[in-house]
């Protein structure tokens, strides 16, 4: 008996011992920089001098920082250009593609290629594509005689070029997952559907979209996280980050301007703080309400 | 020799042998010391003959020589005096040097481990260009550059539009648009396709560089840098602020949607540009630009005749490295600064000293050292980089969202001065601490 439970407890010590690096590695590059970056939050820090506790300072001054509230809404307006239109459009991609037709293969990877480069990569083209006097400039201006549009310098258009490039981007993404949902859909079920003489609206609105609700979480949750945590874009695609007159300014550049720009550490910090919370709290209403309407 | 006498003798020696000893007890041992610069490649060659030098004249010392990309030049140099592995020796901009010194960042020059008798010794070699490293009346580095802009015109378009720049480029602000208009050239639309003359919109820096300018030659400042105030108010700073604005709503030269200035005249798309300084000169000639330099134009009703604000990048030593190190440093910076010849004939980087100086007498060299002697320096403030953010912030709205002047221009003195006000009060808790 005694020598049975010795041999579990080797090999229990064994599994740690194989998860160990694993654990060590997470802890030291994910949990610590979390656990730190929350204690910075508590401090004013500037990188040179020592942090200097200030309680919870940080987070009181946020509703007075004009910088962070222009932040705050931007990204909201960021969030909602870019999950709302993302769940139709790619639904809606979803659904063509789920179609038997000529050349679906080659359009869908066609259509798919946006999603193969970096952000990067993506903001550099668009950049080039969207100058004053650029190609989208002479595509939407060919018939009125425009030779200049101010893309992206000015404090309109500059945001929705923000989104309109996002929702490129990633809308061929949502397709993907919106056509392994659907592939999940029993056939029969759409079968009895049209025996019964219902419309491909109706076959749609009653048997595919009730059979995707937990696809829809997923997409919702995935495409409002990637919103929240917008960067590169507003980074690399804009005229000087969050330009103009801050239009395109997001909270993630915010925590990048205020920590190494302003070397302002606590207040990045607690944008950071404010920003996991918000993502948290949108991740889990959206889960309570595919368990509540399941 | 008596006993007292000899023990006296005993004492003294030992005295004198302690002393020899602590003397040189900075470098008992071989020294490193890591010496940081920014990226600016023609100086490259030569930092690295320096450092050869030095390592020759004092075997004891070894120098772990790094150049950084000018983009992350600041963040970079940050980021390694927060993890306490900072170099020992570096250069940076003028502008970022308040926030070293209330971080207790940099040491006082150390006149003796540099070769001079006394600060006096150290000016005597200099006509100016110290302003900017000088806290509390004491000196916390040595320039290796002094600079301001100038314009410089592309000779061929000015000729082309049948203009002579010798004669015919603006002594007043007033007179730039209709000169700039001759000079730009325009699809059927009217958009600009070259530019005649434009301000380096891009760049938050030469902004700020630009309004101040503007300012000062009004008889105004955009900061009073004694009193961390924002000044950016009154008639001065809404002239200059409604030029800058019409240049681009109402004349319609130029504007932020463009590529930067320094760019577009090299690559002869912009005939007349005032973002360069003498160390331009080289790139015109490597760019087969042909060119003329002129004085920066003043307001008709102007009160200061005064060009461009000068900066300067400095040469200063971490006060966190160990005596010894901070004593090589500054033999290091002797060093460096004793080539300011060769670092002006060979990267273009003008101090303003006295072996320098007679290299730049040619009529081109001369604009700028002239301007150079009427400039005033940009104002060093602690929270630098936020005031050029909330400049450029109010810059947007006016021109690329429509609204006036007069109301954007009082709302972003009140922001500035709200910046200036919360980094005045963390430098001064730093500075008790």
């Amino acid at each position: 008996m005694a020598a049975v439970h010795r041999r579990r407890v080797g090999h229990h010590w064994w599994g740690l011992v194989f998860v160990a690096p694993v654990v060590a590695f997470f802890a030291v590059f994910n949990l610590f920089p979390v656990v730190f970056g929350f204690a910075i939050s508590l401090t004013d820090y500037d990188l040179l001098d020592p942090p200097n506790f200030v309680g919870l300072d940080n987070f009181r001054n946020l509703l007075d920082d004009e910088l962070f509230v222009t932040a705050f809404w931007n990204t909201l307006a960021f969030v909602a250009g870019a999950t709302f239109p993302v769940w139709v459009l790619s639904l809606l991609a979803a659904l063509l593609f789920n179609q038997v037709f000529r050349g679906r293969q080659i359009l869908k990877t066609l259509f798919f290629l946006p999603v193969l480069p970096p952000v990067v990569v993506v903001a550099v083209v668009w950049r080039m594509l969207l100058h004053p006097n650029g190609i989208m400039t002479w595509l939407a201006g060919a018939f009125r005689g425009v030779t200049e549009i101010q893309w992206l310098t000015s404090t309109v258009l500059a945001p929705l070029a923000m989104i309109s490039v996002h929702d490129w981007a990633v809308i061929p993404f949502f397709m993907l997952i919106w056509l392994a949902g659907l592939a999940g859909v029993p056939r029969e079920l759409r079968e009895a559907a049209q025996l019964d003489g219902a419309s491909p609206l109706r076959t749609f609105w009653h048997i595919d979209l009730p059979m995707l609700r937990s696809t829809a979480v997923l997409v919702a949750a995935l495409s409002t996280i990637n919103a929240f945590q917008t960067f590169a874009l507003q980074y690399v695609l804009s005229t000087g980050p969050g330009g103009p007159a801050d239009s395109t300014l997001v909270l993630g550049l915010l925590v990048l301007r205020y920590g190494f720009q302003y070397f302002r550490m606590g207040d990045a910090s607690a944008i950071s703080v404010v920003m996991f919370v918000i993502i948290l709290a949108v991740t889990t209403i959206q889960l309570w309400f595919n368990r509540r309407v399941a | 020799m008596s006993v007292r006498t000899f023990w006296r003798a005993a004492l003294c020696g030992i005295a004198a042998a302690t002393f020899a000893w602590s003397g040189t007890s900075a470098r008992a041992e071989q020294v490193t010391i890591k010496v940081w610069m920014h990226e600016h490649p023609p100086r490259i060659p030569i930092d690295k003959q320096i450092v050869a030098e030095f390592e020759k004249a004092h075997p004891d010392v070894k120098v772990d020589y790094e150049v950084i990309a000018v983009s992350e030049y600041a963040t970079k140099l940050l980021t390694a005096f927060a993890a306490g592995a900072g170099p020992d020796v570096f250069n940076q901009t003028v502008s970022l040097v308040a926030q070293y010194y209330n971080a207790h960042i940099l040491a006082p020059v150390d006149y003796a481990a540099m070769g001079y008798a006394d600060e006096k010794a150290l000016n005597s070699q200099y006509t100016g260009g110290f302003q900017g490293i000088r806290f509390g009346g004491k000196l916390y580095g040595v320039p290796t550059e002094v600079s301001n802009y100038a314009c410089y015109l592309n000779n061929d378009m000015w000729k082309e539009a049948g203009l002579d720049p010798a004669k015919d480029f603006p002594t007043t602000w007033e007179a730039m648009p209709a000169i700039a208009e001759k000079l730009t050239k325009r699809d059927a639309n009217g958009v600009p396709i070259r530019r005649g003359f434009d301000f380096d919109w891009p760049s938050g820096p030469v902004y700020w560089l630009t309004i101040n300018t503007m300012m000062h030659q009004l008889g105004a400042s955009l900061v009073d840098e004694s009193d961390y105030k924002a000044t950016y108010d009154g008639p001065a700073a809404l002239k200059a602020t409604q030029f800058l604005v019409d240049w681009v709503n109402k004349y319609k030269l130029g504007g932020p949607q463009y590529t930067d200035t320094r760019t577009d005249f090299l690559g002869k798309k912009l005939a007349t540009d005032c973002s360069f300084g003498i160390w331009g000169i080289p790139q015109m000639h490597d760019a087969k630009v042909n060119y003329t330099v002129r004085p920066l134009p003043r307001f008709a009703d102007g009160k200061v005749d005064e060009g461009y604000d000068s900066y300067a990048h400095y040469m200063m030593v971490n006060a966190r490295s160990s005596p010894a190190q901070q004593k090589a440093a500054w033999e290091f910076a002797r060093m460096f600064i004793d080539h300011a010849a060769q670092l002006f004939k060979g990267a273009g980087l003008f101090v303003p000293r006295q072996d320098v100086i007679p290299l730049a007498s040619d009529a081109d060299s001369m604009v700028f050292l002239n301007e150079l002697q009427k400039a005033k320096f940009a104002p060093r403030v602690v929270g630098y980089s936020q005031v050029v953010d909330v400049l450029t912030r109010g810059r947007d709205r006016m021109i690329q969202g429509g609204e006036p002047v007069a109301s954007v221009v009082p709302s972003v003195n009140k922001e500035m001065d709200a910046v200036l006000r919360r980094e005045k009060a963390r430098a001064e808790t730093l500075l008790k601490q």
